[in-house]
């Protein structure tokens, strides 16, 4: 990452620089005034962050493999959560319904509750992975060497299949996802928290600690090598179709995970997959390009700083409706990117590209 | 820099072109309006005795003779000699996408038995359906093509998906002759300056809201009320309602969040608003997925008032989910027929036992209740049309003023001519969430629920009984 120069003369950094210390001060003051409702909201928008950071590591390990915006995100998400759905609630994933049934037989060995509902869930992730590797296999492969606008537009319309898919076909209508914490959570003075928090907050760290450990197995070089240069990780005799294999696998698995949170709070109240938890991606797109579409830490930061803004505006702000218009929140992180790309054109931690004069 | 640039160009590029297609409200109707020929003069339509014999057939019109010989009728588009082809422009994909579809589904079933019985007057119907994604644009999209006056061309609409998508095409309906049963109670409807050619069935979102806060007000000896909804046509033609009614009742709005929650965003917000002000009883006029997150939510963070909404709001479904026990608590259900099972008439018989004939392992829903009725509406009002000898667009248009449609028990009975004070509905359902009365999993085959116990219906409350319709409760600045 190159070291942020601050500029005075650029208006962008007055404003961001503002804003910050202008954030500092202001999460000070309501520590005082109202310590119960800031650290309330300091952790739905950690949560929040957390889901959508998750989802920006998906997005982040396609683009840096293969330099593709994967816009079918949402929808692998949404059917990612369609699985675990299967085989936590039905105990079977049906293919789907047509061919024949996988039964889970994780709940017929018996255990506490949770464990087989984690097992299970795993056993979802690893279908979700399987999605992901007949993509690749079937619509991204072939268009290597092509243009990469038509592959972005590709998976456009992979998202628009898959949901159509999701909804004519499969018909998803609130499938419960029976997470073992459910909607409970404790409260703090007058604000509530929902265990759903913590879990998110867990599995978004344990996510990025795999993926810090990955890049720096013989695989995660092979895959940061082919993300410097294709043609010249081709020449040591890399891989690539392996290494694209492997990206789309493990997008479509933190995919999952980014869906399967999006049924909970503080994203939704329900617990239950629907169509719209395919939307959700979208809502993290801005944390992914704040953060620098080829950055793994900048996922994460990129993702918390975009649910903490979304969260304490909501909260915040609720009373300026009358000015700011009650969808006010939908803009909020697109303001925090726009405001982070006018600091660091190439995201927080995105990797700048010198080129020579 | 070279791999951002790859990745933003092609964001930047395709929001330039969602953007583009987003902003193009030009509706690209028909251009050629139909030409009728030899159309007979509606005003002088017989008076009818009879409906047609189709024994097993939904039937529903209780003023029809039978149809002259199919040469006799007239005809332009969207009818053949064989079939009649009807239009469902319909949110297949969007946000009302889970209830849609089996509104859409069961109305296949209700045709499908039409059409086991001799169809409509000699002719076969066949239903042409377009996804409208509750997508302004996409809607005119599906219109125009379905307006069309050559084959893709539909006598009329049986289903036309969302309050601003119906109001879109409105104008259009009238230049094109094309009547249409708008799957939205917007109150404008019964306007014949907003509505002329669209039939909606049952009461609207305003008089429901009125029949609803009344009714909850007095149930739960509420002094304050807070309102929640979408805005446009739907959300705030309910909100409207709602405060007509707080304000006949004396109830304070101490929340006013009419056209405050927008679909998709984050309702921190709303709830935090809502939280704050502490209503004895809540109205929702919003959909099942933005009820869930702000109900739960609020009930989350300690607020136990009493909600209540426009039908749209709820969706049985979620009892399954997480939000199931707090609903069974605290929601109760406001919708404008009866709902499955819940009550023993010829109608509801119709429909229980077409869904098993037809759909046996479709998903228990009351949906199909909507579907029947929709379904009786526009055969009843293409047999009158064919009974005027006249199924040409217009003369469907025009059959609409001599139609009386029984809904068997399923619904208020309607009628569409004269003054909209003589002919709007004003009677409403009220059903206590129960979650002890759903059965998860179900099918039309299996005696199941959908979790609800009729508290009162048909109900109408003094203030919906007393309103006196002068235009649209909203209409959009």
């Amino acid at each position: 990452m190159a070291k942020l120069k601050l500029n005075f003369s650029e208006p962008s950094h007055v404003i961001g620089v503002s804003l910050l210390i202008g954030g500092v001060i202001f999460s000070v003051y309501e520590l005082v005034h109202d310590p119960d409702i800031f650290v309330t909201t300091l952790l739905k928008s950690l949560a929040l962050g957390s889901v959508y950071a998750i989802l920006a590591l998906g997005f982040v390990l396609i683009f840096k493999a293969t330099e593709v915006v994967n816009f079918s995100q949402g929808s692998i998400a949404m059917i990612g959560a369609l699985f675990i759905s299967f085989m936590v609630a039905d105990e079977n994933l049906p293919i789907v319904g047509f061919f024949w049934e996988i039964k889970n037989p994780i709940y017929s060995l018996g255990g506490p509750e949770w464990l087989m509902w984690t097992l299970s869930v795993l056993v979802a992730l690893c279908f979700a992975a399987m999605l992901g590797l007949v993509i690749e296999r079937l619509a991204i492969r072939p268009m290597i060497g092509e243009p990469l606008f038509s592959v972005a537009v590709i998976t456009l319309g992979l998202e628009i299949v898959l949901r159509g898919f999701a909804n004519d076909t499969v018909k998803i209508q609130y499938r419960n996802i029976n997470a073992p914490w459910g909607t409970g959570g404790f409260k703090i003075g007058s604000g509530f928290v929902n265990w759903s928090y913590f879990a998110a907050m867990i599995v978004a760290a344990i996510a990025f600690v795999a993926v810090f450990f990955f890049y720096r197995s013989r695989m995660g070089i092979a895959m940061r090598a082919v993300a410097h240069d294709q043609e010249a990780a081709m020449a040591q005799g890399i891989n690539i179709g392996k290494v694209f294999a492997i990206a789309w696998g493990a997008g479509a698995v933190l995919a999952a995970l980014g869906g399967l949170f999006a049924t909970q709070p503080p994203v939704r109240q329900t617990g239950a997959v629907d169509p719209e938890v395919s939307l959700v991606a979208f809502r993290a797109l801005p944390a992914v390009i704040l953060g620098g579409l080829d950055s793994v830490q900048g996922a994460l930061i990129g993702g918390l700083i975009v649910g903490t803004a979304e969260i304490y505006a909501g909260q915040y702000l609720s009373g300026q409706t009358a000015w700011l218009g009650s969808g006010y929140p939908l803009i909020v992180p697109y303001f925090v990117m726009i405001i982070g790309l006018l600091v660091r054109p190439y995201g927080l931690f995105g990797t700048p590209e010198i080129r020579r004069v | 820099m070279r791999k951002l640039t790859k990745g933003i160009v092609p964001i930047m590029a395709l929001a330039l072109v969602a953007a583009a297609c987003g902003g193009d409200d030009d509706t690209t109707s028909a251009t050629d309006a139909p030409v009728v020929t030899d159309a007979p003069d509606t005003t002088d339509a017989p008076d009818t005795t009879d409906a047609p014999d189709t024994t097993d057939a939904p039937d529903e019109t209780t003023a029809v003779t039978s149809p002259p010989p199919a040469a006799e009728i007239a005809t332009d588009y969207g009818v053949t000699d064989d079939i009649i082809r009807v239009g469902l422009n319909a949110d297949l994909s969007g946000i009302f996408a889970p209830l849609v579809t089996q509104i859409v589904a069961g109305q296949e079933a209700f045709w499908e038995i039409v059409n086991d019985n001799g169809g409509i007057a000699g002719r076969q119907v066949e239903l042409e359906i377009l996804d409208n994604a509750y997508d302004v644009p996409t809607h005119l999209e599906n219109y125009a093509e379905m307006a069309d006056t050559g084959d893709t061309g539909v006598i009329m609409f049986s289903q036309s998906t969302g309050s601003p998508h119906t109001a879109a095409t409105a104008a259009d309906l009238v230049k094109d002759n094309l009547l249409a049963i708008p799957l939205s109670w917007y109150s404008g409807w019964a306007d014949p300056s907003i509505g002329a050619n669209v039939m909606e069935l049952y009461t609207s979102y305003c008089l429901e809201a009125m029949n609803g806060v009344e009714y909850l007000a007095g149930a739960n000896n509420a002094t304050t009320i807070g309102i929640v909804s979408f805005p446009g046509e739907y959300g705030q033609d309910g909100a409207t309602g709602a405060k007509t009614a707080a304000a006949a009742l004396g109830l304070e709005v101490v929340y006013d969040g009419e056209g405050a929650v927008v679909p998709g965003s984050d309702q921190t917000p709303v709830i935090t608003e809502l939280v704050a002000a502490n209503p004895d009883i809540v109205w929702a006029t919003l959909n099942p997925t933005t009820l869930a997150e702000i109900l739960g939510g609020a009930y989350a963070q300690g607020l136990r008032a009493h909600w209540s909404g426009n039908s749209p709001s709820w969706n049985y479904q979620l009892l399954a989910t997480d939000l199931g026990p707090i609903a069974d608590e605290v929601y109760t259900h406001s919708t404008y027929t009866a709902l499955w099972g819940a009550i023993d008439t010829t109608g509801m018989n119709a429909v229980i036992d077409g869904m098993r004939a037809k759909q046996p392992d479709a998903v228990l829903s009351d949906t199909y209740i909507i579907s029947w009725t929709e379904g009786m509406a526009t055969k009843a009002v293409l047999e009158q049309a064919a009974a005027n000898g006249d199924m040409t667009r217009a003369g469907v248009v025009a059959a609409l003023q001599d139609v009386q449609v029984d809904f068997q028990g399923l619904a208020p009975d309607q009628t569409w001519s004269g003054e909209p004070n003589d002919f709007i509905v004003r009677e409403s359902y009220l059903y206590d969430v129960d979650i002890a009365s759903y059965t998860a999993g179900a099918t039309v085959s299996d005696e199941g629920g959908t979790g609800f116990v009729l508290l009162e219906g048909p109900y109408v409350g003094d203030i919906a009984a007393n309103y006196d319709f002068q235009g649209a409760c909203f209409v959009a600045g």
